[in-house]
């Protein structure tokens, strides 16, 4: 555990120190005294809460968008058996197969067609179709281990199929629910490539991992300068981790049967 | 409250039927039981009763209304679920008035409903608890009370205590029928136990791959089963079935059964050739008798009360391949009440009466009469 969180401790404490000893060997991880002022200096100087707005709405849509499909199509392979539905369920997993690079073309030029390059939508769209083949699997595993009785009773007691999973399957599958949002939000987050491929020439829409890589210099980089913004990137993830906690914790459907 | 009429009802999944041509009237009010093996397909007939799945054919009626293509919101039946079926994001009090929200009745009215069902089955004071924070008896009680708060025309109940241990099963059998005794509703129950079938039933129904064995009351169900399936599953433990061959005994019809020429009255075997005898574990005893036969006994079981004695019968013994009757393949079974001590290996002389001996036919396995 310690080693996992060695790189972050490097991160935080090259973003506190002075640019001169960021690449010096050993590295220093207990910065003395530690420089604030690259924190104050970047978020002064560069449009960090552009950035931090602009991927909060890239991974926030991608979460909507992609668990409104994976919820329904979830359940639908869970409870539903159709003829093909083995079948249908792995070639969505197929998707997920392929690499996202490889994606990247295609996705490019059907969005030139319909005018969605350099518009935020692109990623929202594109990061969805990564993530939904995979939260589709993560919440039909999930579905399946809650008991079909559920909304047996849901529905003798008076609700419609899809009034039985929005009442009662939805809610007691919200640890199920957290992790895969907390997974999607992640990805959408941490893309790269296609904000580099989609975004380029629209600063204004520019996430916060693309933001970060236009801080290299051609000759000289300042590496403390990246760490701390690096810092205000991740912080968003951490608070969403600690929002989603008591969920992903929890076991709900505890009680509903023996 | 509502009699069901069940019209030719049948169930396929592909080619495979399930559930085959099912006809049954079930009075206002009635306390029915349907019981057999695993997979006889009596929980699919509970399920397509509350339009949880379709019946392949027939018509079901609640009382005059044609359900059958209702949906299940649409029926005005309850049901209580094996697992219990709670939900558990829910408070007791939340669970036991969800289908009352459902069906739009205002706050002031659930309350007290749910107030007066909690009562009836002694939850009351759990009101504002979670599932997971009772026990599995006080589970029941509020499955139980999520049933009965909605006054429905029928309750449909899939087998409800076989999550339970034994000493509790026993003690909300008897719940459940005091339950019924005050309310009164019509209630179809599912068991694979034949216990809870007999001790709660005013009717049972027995069902073997989807087909339906014997309708009767439990008392008849017991004394005159129809056929060798029915007689092997009603009672614990399961009748002995023995070897019978037709003869004659003084120039009258006889069956000989353990070596041994039994007259078999004034029932006709109408050319059966082969013939199967069933005795009831309990109608066996020790000491000479009208028939007796010495037999070894090859293991004792003391129940305090009464002893299970079984006896080697060699190849007498027919193998009657049902779930109920696990004690067949250790020998002949007989319940003992008398004290006494009866060692294993000893030589017993062992008595019954002709009257207690049922005769199946072997190709029909329908009962003699």
């Amino acid at each position: 555990m310690r080693s996992v969180n060695i790189p972050d401790l490097l991160v935080v404490s090259n973003g506190s120190l002075d640019h001169s000893r960021t690449e010096v060997l050993p590295p220093t991880f207990w910065p003395d005294p530690p420089q604030w002022k690259t924190f104050a200096k970047v978020w002064e100087e560069r449009p960090i809460l552009l950035w931090l707005a602009n991927s909060t709405f890239a991974a926030l849509g991608s979460v909507t968008l992609s668990m409104f499909v994976s919820v329904l199509a979830g359940y639908s392979l869970s409870r539903f058996q159709v003829r093909g539905g083995n079948s249908l369920g792995l070639f969505i997993l197929t998707a997920k197969m392929l690499p996202a690079t490889l994606l990247v073309i295609p996705l490019f030029s059907i969005f030139r067609n319909v005018g969605l390059i350099g518009s935020i939508w692109s990623l929202v769209i594109a990061h969805s179709t990564l993530i939904i083949p995979f939260t589709t699997w993560m919440l039909k595993g999930y579905f399946d281990t809650i008991p079909k009785e559920l909304e047996h009773a849901a529905m003798v007691d008076g609700c419609s199929p899809l009034g039985a999973m929005i009442r009662v399957i939805l809610p007691v599958s919200a640890p199920g629910l957290a992790a895969t949002s907390l997974y999607a939000f992640v990805l959408s987050w941490a893309d790269y490539a296609y904000a580099r491929t989609f975004l380029t020439n629209s600063q204004d829409n520019w996430t916060a991992n693309l933001g970060i890589t236009t801080m290299r210099g051609e000759y000289v980089t300042d590496w403390n300068e990246i760490a701390a913004v690096s810092v205000f990137v991740a912080i968003p993830i951490l608070l969403i981790y600690l929002f989603l906690e008591r969920y992903l914790v929890g076991g709900l459907t505890a009680g509903a049967e023996k | 409250m509502a009699n069901i009429s069940i019209r030719s009802v049948h169930k396929k999944y592909g080619p495979l039927e399930v559930l085959k041509t099912f006809s049954l009237e079930i009075e206002d009010g009635e306390f029915l039981v349907l019981v057999g093996p695993s997979g006889c397909g009596k929980s699919t007939i509970l399920k397509i009763l509350a339009g949880l799945e379709p019946a392949s054919g027939g018509q079901i009626f609640l009382g005059k209304r044609d359900v059958t293509d209702l949906a299940p919101a649409d029926r005005d039946v309850a049901m209580v679920f094996q697992n219990y079926a709670l939900y558990p994001h829910l408070t007791v009090r939340q669970n036991i008035g969800f289908g009352l929200r459902m069906r739009g009745m205002n706050q002031q009215e659930t309350r007290a409903r749910v107030l007066d069902a909690a009562k009836t089955l002694g939850v009351e004071s759990y009101l504002d608890r979670r599932p997971k924070d009772l026990s599995g008896g006080q589970r029941q009680r509020v499955a139980l009370g999520r049933a009965i708060v909605r006054e429905p025309q029928a309750f449909l109940m899939d087998e409800p205590l076989s999550n339970l241990d034994a000493k509790l099963r026993v003690q909300m059998r008897a719940e459940i029928s005091a339950l019924h005794k005050r309310i009164g509703v019509t209630t179809i129950y599912v068991t694979h136990d034949q216990i809870e079938a007999m001790t709660m039933a005013d009717r049972i129904v027995i069902l073997r791959d989807g087909k339906i064995q014997q309708i009767a009351d439990p008392d008849t169900m017991y004394q005159h089963p129809d056929n060798l399936f029915v007689a092997g599953f009603i009672g614990s433990p399961g009748m002995n079935f023995l070897k019978a061959t037709p003869t004659e005994l003084d120039g009258i019809a006889a069956v000989s059964i353990l070596d041994v020429k039994i007259p078999i009255g004034a029932r006709r075997l109408d050319g059966a050739r082969k013939v199967i005898a069933g005795i009831r574990p309990e109608h066996f005893s020790f000491g000479k008798g009208a028939i007796s036969v010495n037999l070894r006994s090859t293991l004792v079981e003391s129940l305090g009360s009464e002893k299970y004695v079984y006896f080697d019968c060699g190849d007498h013994l027919v193998e009657c391949k049902m779930e109920a009757q696990e004690e067949s393949s250790k020998g002949l079974i007989a319940r003992i009440s008398q004290s006494g001590r009866i060692a294993e290996g000893d030589e017993v002389p062992v008595s019954f009466n002709p009257a207690d001996v049922y005769l199946f036919d072997a190709d029909t396995e329908l009962v003699v009469r």
